[in-house]
Order: C-alpha cells, then structure tokens, then sequence
C-alpha cells in the first residue's frame, strides 16, 4: 500500500434504498453475484475513488468507497449509476442519498444491525452485507479501511443482536404461526402437520415447522396441486377424501382452501378428537374466507389461530422492535464514536512519524545543499550548521506534534489536514498487520452465523 | 433463620410474580435457589436437635414445602417452567409460614418403624402431588388463555401445554406408588395401634385418604389407558391433590384439638 495515502475515514456511501426509490428502479441497478466483480473493478477505477464494496439486495444497491477526492467520487458514482439505470443524472438524483464521513460510516452500521430495513431487525441484512464485503475482498477492490469499517460493522450487528431485543420476535405471519404452535408443542420433533389447501402462505408455515422437526402431510381437493406443493416441501400426500382420517394423524393443521365455507367444521373436528382421545390439536387457519368454524376452540384441546390473530401478532411484534430500535439506534451512535476516535489514534502515530521524517528530511537536505557551497568550513562548522537545521526542524514540529497528540481520539480533521498540507506517504494509518487478523477474525466468525 | 428463609421465599415469590408481568425470570431463580439452600441447612440443623422431618406436623409441612421449591427448581432448569414459580414460590412460603406457627404435637403416639415409613412416604407423596397441581393450574391458566386468543402471554410468559401435561403426568405416575405404599403402611399402623390401644374407629380421614388414591388411581389408568390428557387430566389431578390437602387437613386439626 506504499505509494497510496489514504489521509482520514473518507469513507463515503452512495445509493438507494426502499426509503428513496420505487422497486422498478431498485431492479434496474441490482448487481446480480456473477457480475459483482466485473463492476466492482470498474467502479475502483472511476476517479477519486479508492476503495469500493457494493451492498445489493431486493430492497437497496448502495455503494461504499473510499474516496480520495470526496467530491469527484460522489459525482462519477452517482453518474454511474444514472447510467445503469439509463437515466439522465438528473433524474436519478432525487432517488439517490449519499453520505460522508461520520455519517456514512454510521449508515453502514446502521444498515448491518437491520435498523435501516423495511422490516426492522430482519437478519438476512447482517448476511448480505457480509457477502457484499466478501465479494468486494474477491475481486480486490477493498482495502485497509472498508474492510475495517466493514468489520466494525458486523461487531455492532451482534452487539445490537445482543443488548436488544429486536430481533427476538417474528413478525413475519408464517414464523408468528410457528410460534403459536410452539405455545401448545414446544417440540415439534415428532410432530404431524396436516396441510389443507396449497397456498403460498401454507408453504412458508409448512416449510418453518419441518426445518423444526416436524413431519409433513400435503392433502388438497385437486390431488395434483398437492402433489405439486408435496414435491417441492418433501411432504406426503393425503386424498382429500380422508381428511378425519388425516386430521386424527395430525397435530397441527395448516389451512388454506379457498373454499367458501368452513372445511374443518365443529361437527368433523369433535369426531376427530374423539379418535385422538384428546390429544391437542393447533389449527393455523391462514384463509379468508376462513377454513375453521370458530366455535371449534369449545372443544378440549383444539385450538385455533386465523388470520387475523397472526396478523396481530406480528403487528404487536414489529411495534416492539420499533421501539427497541431506539435503544438499539443509541448502541450504534455510541459505536461510531468510539470507532472513530480508535481509527483517528491508529492514524495518529504514523502521521507524527511521517511528519517527523518530511521535516528532519528537509532540514537535512537543505543543509547538505548549502553546505556543499562552502567548502572551507572546518568539520566542527559544518557540524554545527547541521546541527542548527536539524533543531530548527524540530522546533518547528513541537507545537503541531503537542496539538496532533491533543487532538488524538477527538476527531481526525487535524491528523488529515497535517497529511494533506505536507502530502505525507507512505504511512498508511492502518498497518497491514493489523488489518490481515480483523479480516480473519470476520471470516472466522461468518461460518457460525450466515444463515444456511 | 427461619427469618432468612421466610424473607427469600418472600421474595423469590415477589420475583416471580413479578414475571408474569414483565420482569425476567432469572432474579426470581436465584432467589428461590437461596431460599432453597437456606431452608436446606435449617431443616438439616432441626434434625441435629431431634426435630427431623418427620418428628411432628410442623416439621413434615415444612419439608414437604421444601420438596415443593427444590423440586419445582429442578424441573424449572430443564424445562424452564418460570411461569409456574409464581405458583409454586408462594405455596412454598405459605406451607412453611404455616409450619412455623402451627405449634408441635404433644404426645405424639410411639410411632415405630411402620409410622415412620408411613408418614415419610405420605410427606414425599403430597410433596409430589402438590408439584403435579402446580403444573395442572398452569395448564389451565394457559389453555385458557389460548381458547381466548391472548396468544402473546403465553408466548411471552408460559411454558408449551404438553411440556406442563407431560410433567404433570411425570409427576403423578412417581408419586402414586409412594401414595400407595404410604396408604398401606398407615392402614397397618392404624391396625397395629388399634391393637395396643383398643378399638380404632373408622375415621373419615380413612375413607378421604382411599377415595384420593382412588382418584389419582382413576387418573393414571385414563392417562395410560384411555389417552387422557390436558384439560381434563389437570382438574382430575387438582381433584386429587384437593382430597390429600383434606386428609392432611382433617388429621392435623384432629392432632391440634
């Protein structure tokens, strides 16, 4: 990384999201896995942009650099962007949100703890920006500083995981069923699911309880199509005709028919709980018009969830995690902070030491310059002129050295204007060290935590 | 001590109450887990003075509260039953409270090795039941509760209907023998001392004490037998557990008079 000098947390996000732009042109700028590289490397060589990683998923394509001229990365972005999705600059401007130093690092841990998604504390986020970090390490195109915002990133991700309780409920109507079936099961290794009817809804809620255990049994007034949802959820199928007999096998029934009256009447289910000798019964009811007769929870051990007790559920669920986003919005102000003041110290040393080096170097060479004009001057003269240089220099770094070290921790504005003013090389303010065992330690800890 | 551990079961019962509305359960544990210990030591220190757990009412009310905490804390750690510490907590101190006031016996008949094995086994057997109950009120709370659609308080707060209807099962199938055993060695006690004392009449704590095993004996086979589960498994062992509360009632206030 000789050669380069990345002066301070330039860092810089460009994009759109759920938040700023419609789906159509959300799609038209989504970079699929394949041609992540390939764009990448073009992106890395637009100009005042160093680094760059590319987060795209169905609700945002956001790009994070490292820019070297902050203005003229944003513009050659924002005009990429507006040329893939064959718009005019102008239109795509009030779509696009771009942020800059504190604030986009801020945007990046916002967007990892899923504080920014439109389900909030969602976990597939915290995957997809890891894929985004590995696919950009891929093809070469992060370096020392994106790789360590992206690491922090993921650490505040757990930790907001951790100290809220965010993600603790579902909200999602097929997760909240699996949930109410656990009130009654708890386990549902062994368990039974009956599905009745082939819905959309019911593959999800059928697909959650055999990740958890259970078997699943697929019956449906056209057998093909329960053929069909049986094959794609590895379910048997049950003829319709025998539905008392598959409902008395059955623990829990999901229902789903678009039939206009109930199919799961009172009169059938106390036959079959009759058969079952009691043993409790969960109906997910996810049909409108509805599949159970309500009056069925009358008998012992049936009971019955519709829809709209699951939508409820998930609503109660999703107000809470709204407000544990509160709590969870000031871990995150408090980590961007903190990670702030560890890069402007990790800067710190090495710009001292450059800035030594540039002055001493100078004073040095001047004196050399001037000496070789002055070739009468004994060796105890020519000594002491460099010497004379040499304090000179040093007196000049005192009070900038005392106000870097002040400044230390507090902001990087100081550590980068010194590294701009004197065009300081060649130390880069995160050593390489350093920087190979965060990506490590990253990688190490993604095998425990992306979801299969 | 008794002070100590009146106040931890105070307070694990203040704790736990304190889940079903909001707090976690873990503070609640720990409490109960002091509490335990304590009442542990006590009842180990009664016994070095000759006050061990079957020498008189007291003494048995306070080790079967004791069975009661420990046992509901055991099952709690794997089972995590936390909603039923609101339940068991609270009989524990009120079982204890009530022992250390009611005053011990005197006189209490020789006892010999059959009342010794009689009353032990009858204390770890209503320890047993009362622990079954427990988990029969939560289930009944709980299917309540979710026939009236208040599904988040459940989620939030109780433990799954079979893991309770499993336990309480569990509990009602091991306490059985000892009932019964206990049962058998009273009846033989009754006869030994109605031999040594003259005529012992047929009291009606005889006939409650037969009709509760008949009960717990009517569940077990309808469990095992019939499939009979939940709801109305949960009041048949609250029946049952009720009719042991009345022998015990009936024969320490016979004992008191």
């Amino acid at each position: 990384m000789a050669g380069k000098a990345p002066p301070t947390i330039d860092v810089v996000v460009l994009g759109v999201s759920h938040r700023t732009a419609p789906v159509a042109l959300r799609e038209r700028l989504s970079v699929v896995p394949d041609q992540m590289d390939a764009t990448l490397r073009e992106l890395k060589t637009l100009p005042g942009v160093r680094e760059v990683a590319l987060l795209s998923t169905c609700n945002r394509v956001e790009i994070y650099a490292v820019a070297s001229d902050t203005d003229a990365a944003l513009r050659a972005l924002g005009a990429d962007l507006a040329r893939r999705a064959g718009m005019l600059d102008a239109e795509i401007e009030p779509h696009l949100y771009a942020r800059t130093e504190r604030d986009a690092v801020k945007h990046l841990f916002r967007v990892a703890s899923s504080l920014d998604s439109l389900v909030v504390g969602e976990p597939q986020i915290l995957g997809q920006v890891k894929t985004a970090r590995d696919l950009a390490a891929k093809a070469e195109t992060v370096g020392p500083v994106l790789a360590t915002c992206f690491e922090r990133a993921f650490r505040v991700a757990r930790r907001v995981r951790r100290d809220t309780e965010i993600a603790r409920n579902p909200v999602s109507v097929s997760s909240v069923a699996v949930e109410l079936a656990h009130n009654v099961f708890g386990d549902f290794h062994g368990k039974s699911v009956l599905v009745v009817g082939a819905g959309k809804m019911s593959d999800l809620a059928a697909r959650a309880l055999r990740s958890r255990g259970a078997a699943l049994t697929v019956t449906n007034r056209t057998r093909a199509r329960a053929e069909e949802l049986a094959a794609a959820v590895q379910a048997d199928v049950a003829d319709f005709a025998d539905l008392a007999d598959a409902l008395g096998r059955a623990d829990i029934v999901i229902a789903s028919t678009g039939a206009q009256h109930p199919v799961l009447t009172r009169e059938l289910l106390a036959r079959v709980q009759r058969a079952r000798r009691g043993r409790s019964l969960f109906l997910i009811d996810i049909a409108v018009p509805r599949d159970v007769e309500p009056s069925v929870t009358e008998l012992e051990g049936v009971y019955v969830a519709d829809i709209d007790d699951l939508q409820k559920e998930a609503a109660k669920h999703l107000a809470g995690r709204r407000s544990e986003a509160v709590q969870a919005e000031s871990i995150v102000e408090e980590e961007v902070t903190r990670f702030l003041q560890t890069v402007g110290g990790r800067q710190l040393a090495p710009t001292v030491t450059a800035m030594r080096t540039h002055f001493i170097g100078l004073a040095h060479g001047e004196a050399e310059k001037f000496l070789a004009g002055l070739a009468h001057l004994s060796e105890k003269d020519r000594n002491a002129i460099v010497a004379f240089a040499d304090a000179l220099a040093k007196k000049l770094l005192h009070l900038p050295q005392l106000a870097l070290k002040k400044d230390a921790g507090e902001a990087v504005s100081l550590v980068a204007a010194v590294r701009a003013l004197f065009d300081l090389q060649g130390a880069d303010p995160l050593p390489e060290g350093e920087q190979g065992e965060a990506v490590a330690e990253t990688a190490g800890v993604e095998g425990r935590e992306e979801p299969s | 001590m008794t002070a100590l551990e009146l106040g931890a079961y105070a307070l694990a019962s203040l704790l736990y109450l304190g889940f079903l509305v909001g707090l976690r359960d873990k503070p609640g544990r720990l409490a109960l887990t002091v509490a335990v210990l304590l009442h542990l030591g006590d009842i180990g220190a009664r016994c070095v003075h000759g006050m061990n757990p079957i020498s008189s009412t007291p003494e048995a009310m306070s080790f079967i509260s004791f069975l009661l905490a420990a046992g509901y804390l055991l099952g709690s750690l794997r089972y995590g039953l936390a909603s039923a510490g609101a339940f068991a907590a609270p009989a524990a101190l009120a079982l204890l409270l009530l022992a250390r006031v009611v005053p011990a016996e005197a006189g209490a008949p020789a006892m010999g090795t059959l009342g010794y094995t009689h009353i032990l086994l009858a204390t770890v057997g209503v320890a047993v039941f009362f622990i079954a109950a427990v988990l029969a009120v939560v289930y009944l709370f709980q299917d309540r509760q979710l026939r009236r659609k208040e599904f988040a308080r459940v989620t939030d707060r109780g433990t799954p209907l079979d893991t309770l209807d499993r336990l309480a099962a569990r509990c009602v199938s091991l306490g059985f023998p000892i009932f019964t055993v206990a049962i058998v060695t009273g009846a033989m006690w009754i006869a030994r001392l109605g031999v040594l004392h003259g005529a012992a009449a047929l009291r009606p704590e005889y006939v409650l004490a037969v009709v509760t095993w008949i009960a717990f004996a009517v569940l077990l086979v309808a469990r095992l037998g019939g499939g009979w589960r939940g709801r109305r498994a949960a009041w048949l062992t609250l029946g049952g557990f009720g009719g042991t509360v009345l022998v015990l009632v009936v024969y320490f206030l016979r004992h008191a008079a």
